[in-house]
């Protein structure tokens, strides 16, 4: 006990140290800066353009962009051009609710607005803590605009299914662990996330491109899975701790990870800098950039190996086998306790690329793991819970229809479907589509 | 440093809202986590079904602020049996993952601009609890109390009221685990297929007891609600229901007093792991030679790190709590 006591620090001493080592990065926050006042109020419109140089976001301000504000119900307040700052100055009568929107049509050529739900924001009368507000419109290059139905679905459909793949690789890890040792591991998106914050070490801090940095990510990804185990979980099950205990220390693993990362990098999203200036290739109807295209083709060559990995090969068998039925398995001789430690380093490893793929895809922060993991366990109770196929494709799908979703209902609340699948499968077939039916109460 | 206005500000935190607010979750969680064993991760919601029914009377119905726990109760059953239906037949770990799921649309839902008019979007809901104020004995601009438990009147309302609360709930989850059906309860979490086996509908015990936690948190939410003045989205993040978990093994799973004893408990580590960091900090960031150890910014990371870290040597070590009884720790009698 004693012994298990002291490794138990030795390990959370390591993690730290691994972490600490590893990002070496403090996030800084700036403050907002509060415009001056005069007496009317007024609305500052401004129109930015965002452009991603060496890693960080450049703002340039964007002219000759029309802007009008109006009331709640429509009544025409005023309306200006932006200038050579980018800015529009709008006077109003008072302190009020308004609605200030900009044209889309009156931007230069070749920008649109990064959000194209955004070309109208709304400001209530609460947000005035001067008497000017300042209203600000992000542009980038590229983006499609006025696309039609079918474009805007094959647009979603070809996001969807990148989002699906970085689901799927994330999940294969969670479930086989599931399967293998029963454990649920909320601490899971936190393995996304390292692999996420490493690749910003190496290649932002370091300056090492992606191409040689990432398969280093992914092997240290694989070892931090291989700590889990070894310095917390086997340990646990060799103490005779059960599963639920396991499980609610997952979740102060993942609250403890979760704060070291934000300790490091800080609370700001960030950008890998590798292949983040990027143009638009247009294939038919959908715009996508290279970038995008070979992480998607990577992804899939990696799905595709991980899944003939565990169908055709002798481990890939035994995990499968172990995760199966863990007596049996050691009955026919498996090294129960080996297929363990390989599936968390596997687990970690994938987890590890899906942090490189979604920040390559999108930023990196400190909780882009853990704003997953809801939408990786939706995905592994689709597929079935314990089943690696049962992973690929739940996640696959996940993703896609989270994507598509977006179609109906508002971008923010797009994960909410997500949801309801979650509930359905577990109302109507709760051992998922791959999994075995078991009698469960 | 100013070793005695931390002194202070600790022992305050003993009995200030903060702690009475995760002592009445906690009473809730420990319904259902500590006596039935259900895996409850989605705390915050059904304090948000509190927080959120008070806010909408003035917000949404325009009436009185009272109707607002009529209202939470309803949401909070809508809410346990989305969750419950799909879960409660199956292995105790879905309930975990359906609850932080729905926990987290919940809060997507109430801070998105789609739905700015019913819950105020980001900014929340703020202008309902003056019914509540007008209630107020004390004075709002006066101190009360002694050193350090001095308290301004506008605070003193809550806390008076807040405790009142603790006790109540307190009582009423000791009087219903001596109940018959406290027994079926502790039954389910020992052993579900024997209690079966006597004929009882373990499935709706589990739903009264996701439900009776649910609105018990419900309370807690209401109380935050009302100190504050506002509702803030944020205040029910995931991570919030982990904290309250923390505090609750902390004190001891399965005992009424150790959800109390825990929240406070919890509290007053808490404040003193912030005070003594912020003391450190406040002038500049602290290095020992040209390695910054740690900023201001920074604080708040390290103190939930502690949080976690604490839980996970908590679970491992002293699954009882520091009060608790071993004996009621069986919490893998799926």
């Amino acid at each position: 006990m004693l012994g298990d006591s002291r490794s138990v620090k030795t390990l959370i001493l390591r993690v730290c140290l691994l972490i600490v080592s590893g990002v070496g990065l403090f996030g800084g926050f700036t403050a907002s800066v509060v415009s001056a006042s005069s007496d009317d109020y007024s609305i500052i419109a401004s129109v930015q353009n965002q452009t991603l140089v060496d890693g960080s976001t450049s703002r340039t301000p964007v002219a000759g962009v029309a802007v009008t504000v109006t009331k709640a119900d429509g009544s025409k307040i005023g309306d200006g051009v932006t200038d050579e700052s980018g800015l529009c100055t709008i006077v109003v009568p008072s302190r009020d609710d308004y609605l200030i929107s900009i044209d889309p049509s009156s931007l230069p050529e070749g920008l649109a607005l990064i959000d194209a739900d955004k070309s109208t924001v709304s400001i209530s009368k609460d947000l005035f803590t001067t008497n000017t507000k300042r209203v600000t419109f992000f542009t980038g290059e590229g983006a499609s605009s006025g696309a039609s139905e079918t474009e805007r679905i094959l647009q979603r459909l070809s996001d969807g299914i990148r989002l699906g793949i970085i689901i799927a690789m994330c999940s294969v890890g969670l479930s086989l662990v599931f399967g293998t040792t029963g454990l649920t591991n909320f601490a899971h998106g936190e393995m996304v996330t390292f692999g996420g914050l490493m690749a910003f070490f190496f290649n932002v801090i370091l300056e090492i491109p992606i191409l040689i940095s990432g398969p280093v990510v992914i092997v240290l990804g694989g070892l931090f899975g291989l700590l889990f185990n070894w310095g917390i979980f086997a340990r646990l099950t060799k103490r005779g701790i059960g599963l639920i205990s396991q499980l609610v220390v997952t979740v102060g693993l993942s609250i403890m990870l979760r704060n070291i990362y934000l300790f490091q990098f800080g609370g700001r999203t960030k950008q890998l800098s590798s292949y983040s200036k990027q143009v638009n290739i247009e294939i038919g109807p959908i715009g996508i950039t290279p970038r995008d295209l070979t992480t998607a083709i990577l992804g899939v060559i990696i799905l595709v190996s991980v899944a003939l990995f565990l169908q055709r090969s002798r481990l890939g068998k035994a995990i499968r086998a172990v995760s199966d039925n863990v007596q049996l398995a050691s009955a026919t001789g498996i090294d129960t306790r080996k297929v363990i430690k390989i599936v968390w380093f596997a687990g970690g490893a994938l987890a590890a690329t899906g942090g490189i793929f979604r920040g390559l895809d999108e930023q990196v922060s400190f909780s882009m793991g853990s704003d997953l993991l809801f939408l990786m366990f939706a995905g592994i109770t689709l597929g079935g819970l314990g089943s690696a196929f049962g992973a690929l494709i739940g996640g696959f799908f996940i993703g896609i229809f989270v994507e598509m979703s977006s179609l109906f209902v508002p971008s923010e609340l797009k994960v909410a479907p997500a949801l309801f699948i979650l509930i359905v499968v577990l109302i109507v077939r709760p051992q998922g589509i791959l999994g075995k039916s078991q009698r469960v109460g | 440093m100013d070793w005695n206005q931390i002194f202070q500000n600790t022992v305050r935190a003993a009995v200030g809202v903060d702690a009475i607010y995760f002592a009445i979750a906690a009473i809730g969680l420990n319904v259902q986590f500590g006596y039935t064993g259900l895996v409850n991760f989605g705390q915050a919601a059904f304090m948000a079904c509190g927080s959120y029914g008070l806010g909408m009377t003035a917000q949404y119905f325009g009436i009185g602020l009272w109707w607002g726990i009529p209202l939470g109760i309803v949401c909070v059953i809508i809410l346990a049996l989305i969750v419950g239906i799909p879960t409660l037949r199956l292995r105790a770990d879905y309930l975990a993952i359906v609850t932080i799921a729905t926990a987290e649309i919940v809060r997507l839902f109430v801070r998105s601009v789609k739905f700015n008019k019913v819950f105020g979007g980001t900014e929340g809901i703020s202008n309902f609890s003056r019914e509540y104020r007008d209630l107020n004995p004390f004075e709002p601009g006066r101190t009360y109390g002694v050193v350090p438990f001095r308290f301004s009147g506008y605070t003193l309302i809550t806390i008076v009221v807040g405790w009142v609360l603790v006790a109540i709930f307190a009582a009423l989850v000791w009087q219903l685990m001596r109940s018959p059906w406290g027994r079926v309860i502790k039954g389910i979490r020992e052993d579900e297929d024997a209690v079966r086996s006597l004929g009882k509908n373990v499935y709706a015990y589990k739903m009264q007891s996701l439900i009776i936690g649910g609105i018990i948190g419900m309370f807690a939410g209401m109380v935050l609600a009302l100190d504050r003045g506002s509702v803030q989205p944020d205040n029910y993040s995931r991570d919030v229901t982990f904290y309250v978990l923390t505090a609750l093994v902390l004190g001891g799973l399965a005992k009424v007093s150790g959800s109390i004893v825990g929240s406070m408990l919890f509290w007053v580590l808490f404040v003193l792991s912030d005070n003594i960091l912020r003391e450190i900090t406040r002038n500049g960031p602290l290095r020992i030679g040209d390695f910054t150890v740690i900023q201001s910014t920074q604080v708040g990371a390290v103190n939930y790190m502690f949080v976690g870290l604490g839980l996970m040597l908590l679970m491992t070590y002293r699954p009882q709590g520091l009060f608790g009884n071993r004996k009621e720790m069986a919490l893998d009698g799926r």
